[in-house]
């Protein structure tokens, strides 16, 4: 923060450090030099830093809500497109308000809870739902320093907190009273523990190789020489399962089964309206957008470019430690970050139009004897190959 | 008092609390599905306290195996058989409780004695936080090598079992009509739908 | 061993098949996506019926001789003919008719075998109601002029895809007196009026 507090005025730094919050290599740390802005009000150390905490956490979830709108949109639209529709057109250009008049109708909607259902585990279910999930988003890194916390169990806490999801809606399936939310609940219980050990054993291999959990080590590890140190080029096996195993957990199509309409009517999800049932929405596309970072982070080298931004800046003579230099860098991560995350919900979005719904012991078959063995055999050849080549699989 | 201690010492208070308050809950309230909810409460909170003491890898482990696995196994298996009555009233359900409490009594008060009359180095080892994932590692392949193998067999042990449990003897033969049993829809083999001259009417 | 060997080689196969068709599926998908939107935005855009179209009956009541042959070839019986016999002129006297289009399958009989062509079909397809009772027509309901979607100033019409002209698969901006594919129908029937042979044709 150093190089920039000086040469910019402190207006313009408030402004730097919600757009960009931090810049990379150097170690600029905008949380340092906005503390010392504040202190230099007058302000104590300890107070600075509460009052810079909630600014980066509201920061995400406002990326992590606007994702949702914008996912939601470009889903009616690729799907539009490659059923020869138009999509929503009339809400704003090209409808792209059209998912904030969806929420807005919800917002307004009565909220129903049914006559014999548990009110309090009721209203409860949706919110375990979406809460690990954008808790997930502390560990989603768009740059060096550009996270909530570099946690060191990074990517461990992400797989933990999203076992805490089947347990929400186990709770909504019971609370609605209703058999077929019983059952939607279930199968999204069993559907989700059944992906998640395939999903663990892919995150496991890339972890073997990067030897950190931390996030932003795994990027790291990916960002010699560009686009072909990627992981997924070392674990093309693993890309595929984790990516199957995301499409499962974020229960999408062709694994949708736990609301699949013409068995369950909605699954766990039946008897919910309003807010509760606009909270489950939002949950299950951040839900997406994070599996798109996440496989962008540990498979697609996170905020790292295509082309190295330090080879770039050598070509046009840049030092890489100049304050507009380390700006660019940064706005570049992000929108790398960002791109490649959006790349995949866009598979995701094709994959869900395209694919025919999988029967449920066609999915635990798919998930116990074929993507865990592979999973299994994966993560040892992985260990092979780091013990046979250790400066390629990582040392 | 700084601020970071202070929201310590909030958090440990709200997290004990929580803890203390649905370990009660899961004991003594009637309905067992509210019981297990609040089994996955108490593991989360027990989560926030290794938190707290700076074990980040063993709070994760602790959500993930105990909040997801095991508490969703125990709740998968109640909503499977669903009951949703209270438990019925039994003969000598009183004397019953009044064992188990004075059991838990007797526990608790072992407990207690333990916890006070023990002398309990404080402050304890300063926290290695990163490195706990190492150190957990080194231990496990070293000095505790046997305990980490043997509990891995158990669970070997335990899914073979649940294999030969769940696993329905396939008949051959149709029992009433002494002809082969179509084996399709009981281990789900590939019965040609469509008649070709591979496979013609059997 | 062998067979052990086979079935790995079967389950390896039958993953790689499985991966292939899905990846043609996405093709297909992702092809689609470069191809323009078929939709007709129907309150704006309309499509043209095509000129045999069995839309809302059309009943004249001054042609109507009360035959009750539209009755006799309804599959359910569903024209209602109200009529008196005139005793000083000896002739029945039609006093109402009436068709239930919510009940009609709009089959074409009775327009097929009425003597006096009283009955016509028209092209009028939006027969919404907020009440089922109003789509009990009258003879004067009956007899009301159809609306027509290329006369609509508020409509644009549109072609269907058998009347636009050879190779165009999208009827927006399709010039109006572009030919359709194929011969029109008064062509077809020119043709059989100026038979090659001078012979007698079929009328």
């Amino acid at each position: 923060m150093s190089a920039i507090s000086t040469s910019l005025p402190a207006g313009v730094q408030g402004l730097l450090s919600l757009a960009t919050t931090a810049t990379p290599a150097a170690g600029i740390d905008l949380r340092a030099g906005f503390s010392a802005l504040l202190q230099g009000q007058g302000l104590s150390a300890g107070l600075a830093h509460a009052l810079w905490l909630p600014l980066p956490m509201l920061l995400v979830l406002t990326a992590a809500v606007v994702g949702v709108l914008v996912t939601v949109w470009l889903e009616r639209k690729i799907s539009a497109a490659m059923q020869q529709r138009i999509g929503p057109e009339y809400a704003g250009a090209l409808g792209i308000l059209q998912p904030m008049a969806d929420g807005l109708k919800l917002l307004v909607k009565e909220d129903i809870i049914p006559a014999r259902a548990d009110s309090l585990l009721f209203t409860l279910g949706p919110v375990l739902v979406l809460v690990p999930v954008i808790l997930s988003w502390l560990i989603v890194p768009f740059g060096q320093n550009l996270l909530i916390s570099n946690v060191g169990v990074g990517i461990f806490l992400w797989i933990a907190l999203s076992s805490i999801q089947p347990i929400g809606l186990l709770m909504s399936g019971y609370a609605s009273n209703n058999k077929y939310s019983l059952l939607g609940g279930l199968r999204a219980a069993a559907q989700s523990i059944s992906y998640e050990i395939p999903l663990a054993l892919a995150v496991l291999a890339v972890v073997m190789m990067s030897n950190s959990l931390s996030t932003v080590d795994i990027v790291q590890q990916q960002s010699g020489a560009g686009m072909l140190s990627w992981n997924i080029f070392r674990q093309p096996v693993g890309f595929l399962i984790f990516w199957i195993c995301v499409i499962a957990e974020c229960e999408r199509a062709p694994f949708d089964l736990p609301e699949a309409e013409e068995e369950l009517v909605a699954g766990y999800q039946t008897e919910y309206t309003g807010m509760k049932f606009a909270l489950f929405y939002l949950g299950s596309y951040i839900n997406l957008v994070l599996s798109g970072l996440l496989v962008a982070v540990l498979y697609l080298g996170g905020w790292t470019s295509p082309v190295p931004v330090e080879w770039l800046a050598g070509l046009l003579g840049q030092s890489i430690d100049a304050p507009a230099v380390q700006l660019v860098t940064a706005s570049i991560g992000i929108v790398m970050t960002v791109l490649k995350a959006y790349l995949l919900v866009f598979f995701a979005v094709l994959l869900r139009w395209t694919t025919p719904r999988v029967r449920i012991d066609q999915l635990l078959d798919f998930g116990w004897k074929f993507l865990l063995p592979v999973a299994l055999a994966n993560l040892l050849v992985t260990a092979a190959l780091k013990l046979s080549f250790p400066a390629v699989f990582g040392g | 008092m700084t601020i970071a201690v202070s929201t310590q010492l909030i958090c440990f208070l709200a997290l004990s609390a929580t803890l203390l308050i649905g370990a009660l809950g899961v004991v003594l309230l009637p309905n067992i599905v509210y019981a297990a909810f609040l089994l996955g409460g108490v593991f989360l909170s027990m989560a926030g306290l290794y938190l707290l003491l700076n074990a980040s890898f063993v709070a994760a482990a602790q959500v993930l195996i105990y909040v997801g696995a095991v508490n969703v196994l125990i709740l998968f298996a109640i909503m499977l058989v669903n009951k949703r009555e209270p438990l019925r009233d039994m003969p000598g359900l009183l004397l019953r409780r009044l064992l188990s409490a004075a059991v838990c009594a007797g526990l608790l008060a072992l407990l207690l004695r333990v916890a006070l009359t023990m002398p309990w180095p404080t402050p304890g080892p300063a926290s290695i936080g990163e490195g706990a994932v190492v150190r957990i590692a080194e231990h496990f392949f070293s000095d505790y090598l046997l305990p980490f193998e043997l509990a891995s067999v158990l669970l070997l042990m335990a899914m073979i079992g649940a294999i030969v449990l769940a696993r329905r003897d396939v008949m051959n033969v149709d029992v009433v009509t002494g002809e082969p049993a179509d084996q399709g829809l009981l281990e789900k083999a590939r019965t040609p739908l469509l008649l070709s001259k591979d496979n013609p009417r059997p | 061993m062998f067979g052990f060997l086979r079935q790995v080689g079967d389950y390896t196969r039958d993953a790689v098949d499985a991966a292939r068709y899905l990846t043609q599926g996405l093709a297909v998908t992702f092809d689609h996506m470069k191809r323009r939107p078929i939709t007709v935005q129907y309150p704006y855009e309309k499509l043209i019926p095509s000129e045999r179209y069995r839309g809302r009956i059309h009943f004249e009541l001054d042609k109507c001789i009360a035959c009750e042959v539209c009755v006799r070839v309804c599959p359910i019986n569903l024209p209602v003919v109200d009529w008196v016999m005139n005793k000083e002129t000896r002739k029945k006297q039609l006093r109402n008719y009436s068709i239930d289009f919510g009940v009609c399958i709009f089959c074409g009989n009775c327009v097929e075998y009425c003597p006096t062509n009283c009955l016509s079909m028209t092209e009028e397809y939006e027969l919404a109601s907020f009440d089922r009772h109003s789509l009990n027509f009258d003879s004067v309901a009956l007899g009301r002029l159809p609306t027509n979607v290329t006369t609509d100033a508020s409509v644009t019409p549109l072609r269907e895809l058998a009347y636009l002209p050879r190779g165009e698969m999208d009827p927006h901006g399709v010039a109006a007196d572009r030919r359709r594919a194929g011969r029109l129908p008064s062509e077809v029937a020119a043709e059989w009026a100026a038979p090659a042979g001078g012979e007698e044709v079929r009328p």
